[in-house]
C-alpha cells in the first residue's frame, strides 16, 4: 500500500479518536482535530468554488479566447463575451471590500442582491411545492370507493381520517385568537398530541442518525486496525491515551459547586 | 423493593461517559462480530425500487451526490445500490454533485461500482461534478444544463462528451435521484428540478429529514424514499446485493436497545424521586 495512504489513514485515525476524546473532556486532542477540520473546510471550499464557478463561469465568459478584454487574460472555456458578467465581478469585489471600514456599506448591494433573489427563488419554490402540493395532496376523497377500512401503511378510510383530524387539530393549535378552552381546548390538545408523536419520530430518528454515523467511523477505525496500515488506530489510540491520561493528571478536571 | 429503587436513583444519576462506553461497545462488538438480523422491506424503500425498475430501457438518469463524507455510512450504501440498479439495466448515469464533497463521494462510489461493471467513462456514466450555487443550480439544470456545466469534473468541455448529446435540461432525463444530507438536497431537487419539470424524482435521506421529506412521499412528489441506515439495507437486500448498510443493522439495533434501556431506567429515576420528595 501507498505510504501516502497509510499517512492518510493514521492522520484520519487521529483525528477521529481526538474528536471521540471529548467524551472524555475537552481536551488539546480536540481543539486540534476541530481547528484543523475548520482550517481545511474553509480552503476547501474557496478553492473549489474559484476553480468550479468563478474561473470557467465567470472569467470564462469576461476573457475568452478572440474577446475585446483577452489582451488582460485568456480563458478559453468555448464561451462568448459577454459584457453582463461585469455585474457580478462588480457585486463580489464591493462584498469583499467590507473588509475596509470606509467602504463597508458597498458590501449592502451584493448582499442586497443576493438576499434578493434567494428570496424570489425560495417563495417560488415553497409556494409551488410546500404549499399548493401539499394542499392538494392533504385534500382526499376519505371514503373514497375502493379503499379498505384499515392498513398498516398505505392508503385506508382509517389512515385517511388520522390525517384529517390531525392535521385540523394541529393547525387549530396555532390559532390563538380563541381561548383554547372547553371542547375547542380539547381538540387543539388533540393536535399537540399529533405535534408530539411528531417530534419523537423526529427524535428517533436523530439518534438513529447519529448511530450510523457512530457506525462509520468505527468501521474506518476497525480498518486502519488491520496491519494493512500498520495497526494506525492502536498507534494513534496508544499516543493519545497516554498524552491525555498526562494532561489530565497535570490538569485535574474542576468539579462544578 | 427500596433496594430496586435505590438501584435505579444510582443508575439514572450514572456518568454520562459511562454511557457513551456502553454505547460504544454496543455498536463495536456487532461490527466485529457481525450478527445477521432478518430485514424486512417497508413500503417507502419498495416503491424506490419500482420506480427504478419501470424507467424505460437505456434510459438517461440524473444522480446528485449531495453529500459528504461525515453522512457516507448512511448515503454512500445507497447511491450504490441504486447504480448498481441502473447499471443492470443498461441505463445512463449523469452524477451532478450539490455539495462540494459529493464530487469525492461519487468517485468513490465509481471506483467501488468499477469493479463489478467495468465502466467506460462518457459511455456508460458522465461525472459533471460540483457547482456552487445551491438552489439556484438546481433551477439552473432546469432550465439549461450547459450554462450551469460547461464542462465535466475533469475539464473535458461538455460539447466534446458524445453522452451529452441531445442532453440540455432536466427534461432531457427519465428519472432523478437525490442522495441527500441536508441542504441543498431532496428540497431544492423537489422544489426546482421535479416539481417544474415532472421528471420522476426518488431519494435517499439521512434518517434525519426523513420526517420532513416524508410529506412530498405522501403527495407523490417524492417516489418512495430511502430512510437512513435501514432503507439502505433495505434497498441492499432488494437489489440482492448485501452491503455495510446491512451489516451496520445490527450494530443499530443494539445501540437502540441500550438507549431505550436508558430511557426506561431516567423516567422510573424520575417518577422515584418524584414519589419521596411527595412523601417527606
Amino acid at each position: 500500500m501507498a505510504f501516502s495512504t497509510i499517512f492518510g489513514a493514521w492522520i484520519a485515525a487521529f483525528l477521529t479518536l481526538g474528536i471521540l476524546s471529548y467524551l472524555y473532556r475537552d481536551n488539546p486532542f480536540y481543539k486540534i482535530a476541530e481547528h484543523v477540520f475548520v482550517g481545511v473546510s474553509a480552503a476547501y471550499w474557496a478553492a473549489t468554488f474559484y476553480w468550479t464557478q468563478i474561473y470557467p463561469n465567470l472569467f470564462g465568459r469576461l476573457f475568452p479566447k478572440d474577446g475585446p478584454l483577452a489582451f488582460i487574460a485568456e480563458v478559453d472555456f468555448n464561451h462568448d463575451f459577454n459584457i453582463l458578467y461585469l455585474f457580478p465581478l462588480l457585486l463580489g469585489i464591493m462584498m469583499l471590500l467590507s473588509i475596509f471600514r470606509q467602504f463597508n456599506w458597498m458590501a449592502r448591494w451584493g448582499i442586497a442582491y443576493t438576499v434578493g433573489i434567494a428570496a424570489g427563488l425560495k417563495a417560488y419554490g415553497y409556494l409551488s411545492s410546500n404549499v399548493l402540493s401539499q394542499i392538494s395532496a392533504s385534500a382526499v376523497d376519505i371514503f373514497g370507493g375502493t379503499l379498505p377500512i384499515f392498513s398498516m401503511s398505505g392508503d385506508s378510510v382509517f389512515n385517511n381520517i388520522v390525517i384529517l383530524v390531525g392535521t385540523i387539530s394541529a393547525l387549530m393549535y396555532f390559532y390563538f385568537s380563541r381561548e383554547q378552552t372547553g371542547s375547542y381546548g380539547k381538540f387543539t390538545r388533540l393536535g399537540i398530541y399529533f405535534l408530539m408523536i411528531s417530534f419523537g419520530a423526529s427524535f428517533g430518528f436523530a439518534v438513529m442518525g447519529r448511530i450510523s454515523l457512530l457506525i462509520g467511523r468505527f468501521n474506518d477505525l476497525i480498518l486502519f486496525s488491520s496491519p494493512d496500515y500498520n495497526y494506525g488506530t492502536y498507534w494513534m489510540m496508544l499516543f493519545i491515551v497516554v498524552i491525555l491520561g498526562f494532561w489530565s493528571f497535570q490538569n485535574p478536571e474542576k468539579k462544578e459547586g | 423493593m427500596r433496594y430496586l429503587e435505590d438501584m435505579i436513583l444510582k443508575l439514572g444519576s450514572v456518568d454520562r461517559r459511562y454511557i457513551f462506553l456502553l454505547i460504544g461497545l454496543a455498536v463495536l462488538i456487532p461490527l466485529l462480530r457481525p450478527i445477521d438480523l432478518p430485514i424486512r422491506t417497508t413500503p417507502t424503500t419498495e416503491k424506490v425500487y419500482k420506480a427504478i425498475q419501470e424507467i424505460p430501457a437505456n434510459s438517461k438518469v440524473l444522480m446528485s451526490f449531495d453529500y459528504g463524507p461525515s453522512t457516507k455510512p448512511e448515503i454512500h450504501p445507497m447511491t450504490l445500490g441504486v447504480m448498481r440498479q441502473l447499471l443492470r439495466e443498461d441505463h445512463q448515469i449523469y452524477i451532478t454533485c450539490l455539495w462540494p464533497d459529493g464530487l469525492y463521494m461519487a468517485l468513490d462510489a465509481l471506483e467501488e461500482i468499477n469493479q463489478e461493471f467495468e465502466l467506460v467513462e462518457y459511455e456508460d456514466y458522465v461525472l459533471l461534478g460540483f457547482r456552487p450555487g445551491n438552489e439556484a443550480i438546481v433551477k439552473g439544470l432546469a432550465s439549461d444544463l450547459r450554462k450551469v456545466y460547461t464542462v465535466d469534473y475533469k475539464q473535458t468541455m461538455l460539447a466534446d462528451i458524445p453522452m451529452m448529446d441531445g442532453v440540455n435540461n432536466l427534461k432531457d432525463f427519465q428519472f432523478i435521484f437525490t442522495g441527500s444530507a441536508g441542504y441543498p438536497g431532496t428540497f431544492e431537487w423537489v422544489q426546482y428540478g421535479g416539481d417544474p419539470t415532472g421528471v420522476p424524482l426518488s431519494s435517499g435521506t439521512t434518517s434525519i429529514q426523513v420526517n420532513e421529506v416524508m410529506p412530498y412521499v405522501q403527495s407523490g412528489q417524492v417516489r418512495g424514499i430511502l430512510a437512513g441506515m435501514p432503507g439502505a439495507a433495505e434497498y441492499e437486500k432488494l437489489i440482492g446485493t448485501p452491503g455495510i448498510a446491512i451489516q451496520g443493522m445490527a450494530a443499530q439495533s443494539f445501540a437502540h436497545l441500550v438507549i431505550v434501556l436508558f430511557i426506561v431506567l431516567g423516567n422510573l429515576a424520575y417518577f422515584i424521586t418524584e414519589k419521596r420528595e411527595r412523601k417527606y
